[in-house]
C-alpha cells in the first residue's frame, strides 16, 4: 500500500515537474540524465545552480539504475538524435563507444585542469587522446574481510590468492561459511572481477597485448580462469556466486554469512549500517594477487558528457563546469558517499569526516586500471562474459574458454 | 457461377484488406530485408554500405547464433509438450467439475493474466538458493539437505522452463476447455450405451475432436515460446546455456546498434517461423479435416 502512495507521489511529482518545465518556456531548459542519487544531494546542487543562474533551468532526468539498461535506453535515444537531452552521467566503458558514434562532443582545450584528477578515471574519459568527458565519481573494486575472525584465528589480511584460500580453510570452513564471494552472473560485473584475477596474476587484456602477443594473453586467461575455478571447485566460493550481481553477493557478506567479499566502496555503508549483522568487523584491502605480483582493481564509475544533439551547448557546458567542480563533488561526498575524482577532495576534512574509510579507499586506488577502451566495448564485454561464465560453469574448460576470448576479442576489438 | 461484375467488386472489396496487409505485413519484411544486405551500425553510420549477403555467411559461421537456435528449440518443444499435457489434464479436471466451475477457472487463469516480467521477477525470488520458497519448503520436507542453485548452471534452463509451464499452461487449458465443451454429450451417452469404459471414450471420442482446438494451442504457444525473451531476460539474462535468439536478437540491435546483422538475423528467424507456422498450419488443416 505504501509503495502504491509512493508511486502516486512520484507520478504527481513528476506531472508537476513537466508542467512546470513547459510554464519556463522563455528560458532555456538543460537536461541532465544520470543514474538516480538518493541521497539527494545532486538535486540539491541543481537548485542552488538554479536559483544562481536566471533564465537557465537544469532539469534532472533520473535514469534506471541498472548498467546495461541505461547503455541500451541511450544508444536508442542518441542514434535517433535525441535533442532534448544535454548531458549524460556514462558509465567509464562507454567514451569510446560514444565518441566514435558522434553522439558526445570534445571538450575545449583547457575546460579543465587535467593534473587535478585522478588518473584512472580521466584516462577513461579520453578517446583518442581527447576529452570528451569529465570524470564525476569513481568506483574501484577492494576486499571486504571479516575484521574480527581473521583478528581471533591471528592471521594477517591476505596479500596473494594463497593467503585468502588458507584463511578461507582455517577460519571459514569449520564455520560453515562461505569463503570468498565475488560477482559471477553474466554482466558486465563479471568482466570486473575476471579481469582483477588476470591482472593480479600478471596478465594483461589490452588491444596492444592482443595484437602483439596473443598466445601470452590466452595462456594467462585460462589461468586466470583455472584460479576462479579452483576457488568453485574447493567450495572456498559457493556455486551460487554464478547468479550472483553484487547486491546478491554484498548480501551474503552483510548477514554475516561470508569471510571475503569482492565488492565496490559502496558496500562499505551498507557493511556499516543498520541492517548489517558485521557492523564494526569488516575492513577493506586491496585485491590479492600472485606471489611477486601487484593486485589491480577495476576501474569504474562516471564521467559526464555534452551530447552533440545538445541545442545549448554553452550553457550545458557551464553546467557541466559546476557539477564536476570541487564544490560539487565535495557536497555529493559528504551527503552520498560519491567517490570523488579529484585528488585533493581525499584531504578535505569535511569529506573525511563524513567518511572516515575514504583515506583507506585512497591507497586502494594507487593502483587501478581500465577495461579495454574501444568503441567496441560493449560487443567485447559479450564475448568475455559469455566464455568465463562458460567456463566457471564447466560447460567448457578453461583453455578452449581462453582460445575463444582472445580469437573473438581479436576480431571485435582490433579490427 | 460468379458473373465478371461480381468478381471486379470483389476485387475492390478485398482491396483496403489487402493494401493493410501490404503496409503492415510486407512491407517492413521488405525492408528488414534489404536491411540484412548492408553493413549498417548506427554507432559507425558513415560505414554504412552494401555488402550483399555477406551478413548470411557471418551468420552462418556465428556460433552463438547456432547455440542459441538451439536453445530456443529445446524451450519450445520441452515447454510446450508440457503445456499441452498439463493443460490437457487441467482442462478435463475444470470440465468435470459440477460446481464452481467460473471461480476455479478464473482463479487457474491468474499466472496467464500476470505481465511475464512481473511473473518472472516472483519466480527469481522462489528460485533464489538462499531465501527462496523452493529450497526451504524442499529443506522442510527433507527432499534435499544442500540448498540448490536453480538459476546455476546445472539447472537453469530446467527453472526457466518451469517458470514457463507455470505461466502459460493456463492458456491451453481454458482453449481445451472450450474444446471439450463444445463436443455434443449425447456422443459420450451413446458410447455408454454400447458398453464403452471411459478410456475408451476418451480415445475415441474426446481426443479426435479435441484435435483442431489442440492445433490452435500448440501454434500459439510454439509462436510465443519461439520468440521467448523477457522471462529468461529477468531470470538468467541468458546465462548458462539459456540464451536465446530473441535475446541475441536485442543485443546486437540495442546493444551493438548493428542494424544490418540484427536484420540478418530477424531475417533468419523469420525464415524459421514461417516453416515452422507453415507445418503447424499444415497439421491444423488435417486435424479439423478429420474432424
Amino acid at each position: 500500500m505504501r509503495s502504491i502512495t509512493l508511486l502516486g507521489a512520484v507520478l504527481t511529482v513528476a506531472v508537476l515537474a513537466g508542467s512546470c518545465a513547459r510554464e519556463r518556456s522563455d528560458g532555456i531548459t538543460i537536461v541532465f540524465a544520470a543514474g538516480n542519487d538518493p541521497s539527494g544531494a545532486t538535486e540539491a546542487l541543481i537548485d542552488e545552480y538554479n536559483a544562481a543562474h536566471p533564465g537557465v533551468t537544469v532539469r534532472f532526468q533520473a535514469m534506471p539504475a541498472n548498467t546495461d539498461t541505461q547503455h541500451d535506453a541511450y544508444v536508442t535515444y542518441l542514434s535517433a538524435h535525441e535533442s532534448n537531452i544535454d548531458l549524460y552521467s556514462l558509465d567509464v566503458i562507454w567514451t569510446a563507444e560514444f565518441a566514435r558514434a558522434g553522439w558526445i562532443v570534445a571538450l575545449p582545450e583547457g575546460f579543465i585542469d587535467e593534473e587535478e584528477f585522478l588518473e584512472g578515471p580521466l584516462a577513461s574519459a579520453k578517446y583518442e587522446g581527447k576529452l570528451y568527458a569529465v570524470p564525476w565519481f569513481t568506483d574501484a573494486g577492494v576486499l571486504y574481510y571479516r575484521r574480527d575472525l581473521l583478528d581471533e584465528a591471528g592471521l594477517a589480511v591476505p596479500e596473494t590468492w594463497d593467503d585468502l584460500r588458507a584463511a578461507c580453510a582455517t577460519v571459514a570452513r569449520p564455520r560453515g561459511m562461505d569463503g570468498f564471494v565475488w560477482q559471477g552472473a553474466r554482466y558486465e560485473g563479471l568482466v570486473c572481477d575476471f579481469l582483477e584475477f588476470l591482472w593480479g596474476l600478471g596478465g594483461s587484456l589490452s588491444q596492444e597485448t592482443l595484437r602483439s602477443n596473443p598466445a601470452e594473453v590466452q595462456a594467462d586467461i585460462a589461468a586466470a580462469l583455472r584460479l576462479m575455478r579452483s576457488f568453485l571447485e574447493e567450495g572456498i566460493t559457493p556455486e551460487s556466486v554464478l547468479t550472483y550481481k553484487e547486491e546478491d553477493s554484498r548480501r551474503v557478506f552483510t548477514e554475516g554469512h561470508a569471510l571475503f567479499l569482492r565488492n565496490w566502496p559502496y558496500a562499505w555503508s551498507m557493511a556499516e549500517g543498520e541492517e548489517s549483522k558485521v557492523a564494526g568487523r569488516v575492513g577493506i584491502a586491496p585485491l590479492p594477487h600472485a606471489p611477486g605480483k601487484v593486485g589491480y582493481s577495476t576501474i569504474g564509475g562516471w564521467n559526464v558528457a555534452l551530447s552533440s544533439f545538445s541545442t545549448h551547448p554553452k550553457e550545458a557546458l557551464d553546467f557541466l563546469q559546476f557539477i564536476t567542480s570541487e564544490r560539487a563533488l565535495r557536497a555529493r561526498a559528504i551527503a552520498g558517499a560519491y567517490l570523488p575524482t579529484r585528488k585533493a577532495t581525499y584531504s578535505d576534512p569535511e569529506v573525511l569526516a563524513a567518511n572516515p574509510h575514504f583515506a583507506d579507499f585512497f591507497q586502494v586506488f594507487r593502483n587501478t586500471r581500465n577495461r579495454p577502451r574501444s568503441p567496441h566495448y560493449p560487443m567485447a564485454s559479450d564475448v568475455i562474459q559469455e566464455h568465463v561464465h562458460a567456463a566457471l560453469a564447466r560447460e567448457t574448460d578453461p583453455e578452449s574458454a581462453a582460445a575463444a576470448v582472445v580469437r573473438e576479442l581479436r576480431t571485435t576489438l582490433l579490427r | 457461377m460468379i458473373g465478371r461484375h461480381e468478381a471486379a467488386l470483389a476485387r475492390w472489396l478485398v482491396a483496403p484488406a489487402l493494401v493493410f496487409v501490404v503496409i503492415v505485413g510486407a512491407f517492413p519484411v521488405a525492408s528488414q530485408f534489404g536491411l540484412s544486405l548492408t553493413e549498417f551500425n548506427l554507432k559507425f553510420a558513415d560505414e554504412r554500405s552494401f555488402i550483399g549477403l555477406a551478413n548470411f555467411v557471418r551468420l552462418a559461421k556465428d556460433a552463438t547464433f547456432w547455440h542459441d537456435l538451439w536453445h530456443t528449440l529445446y524451450f519450445t518443444g520441452v515447454s510446450v509438450s508440457l503445456e499441452l499435457t498439463l493443460g490437457l489434464a487441467a482442462a478435463l479436471l475444470l470440465h468435470g467439475l459440477v460446481r464452481g466451475r467460473t471461480a476455479v477457472t478464473s482463479s487457474v487463469l491468474m499466472p496467464w493474466v500476470l505481465p511475464t516480467v512481473v511473473a518472472a521477477t516472483m519466480w527469481s525470488l522462489i528460485l533464489n538458493d538462499r531465501i527462496g520458497l523452493l529450497n526451504s519448503v524442499l529443506t522442510e520436507l527433507h527432499i534435499m539437505t544442500e540448498p540448490i542453485v536453480w538459476l546455476g548452471p546445472r539447472f537453469a534452463m530446467s527453472s526457466v522452463i518451469l517458470a514457463d509451464v507455470w505461466k502459460t499452461t493456463p492458456f491451453v487449458a481454458i482453449i481445451l476447455l472450450a474444446g471439450l465443451k463444445s463436443i455434443p454429450r449425447h456422443y459420450y451417452e451413446a458410447a455408454a450405451l454400447d458398453g464403452a469404459s471411459a478410456w475408451q471414450s476418451f480415445r475415441s471420442i474426446t481426443l479426435p475432436l479435441l484435435k483442431p482446438f489442440v492445433a490452435v494451442a500448440l501454434l500459439f504457444r510454439a509462436m510465443d515460446a519461439f520468440r521467448i525473451f523477457d522471462l529468461i531476460w529477468v531470470l538468467t539474462g541468458g546465462a548458462s546455456k539459456t540464451e536465446t535468439l530473441s535475446i541475441y536478437i536485442y543485443k546486437t540491435l540495442f546493444r551493438y546498434a548493428d542494424l544490418g546483422y540484427a536484420s540478418a538475423m530477424t531475417v533468419a528467424l523469420f525464415g524459421i517461423v514461417f516453416i515452422l507456422s507453415l507445418g503447424l498450419i499444415r497439421l491444423m488443416r488435417v486435424a479439423v479435416e478429420a474432424r
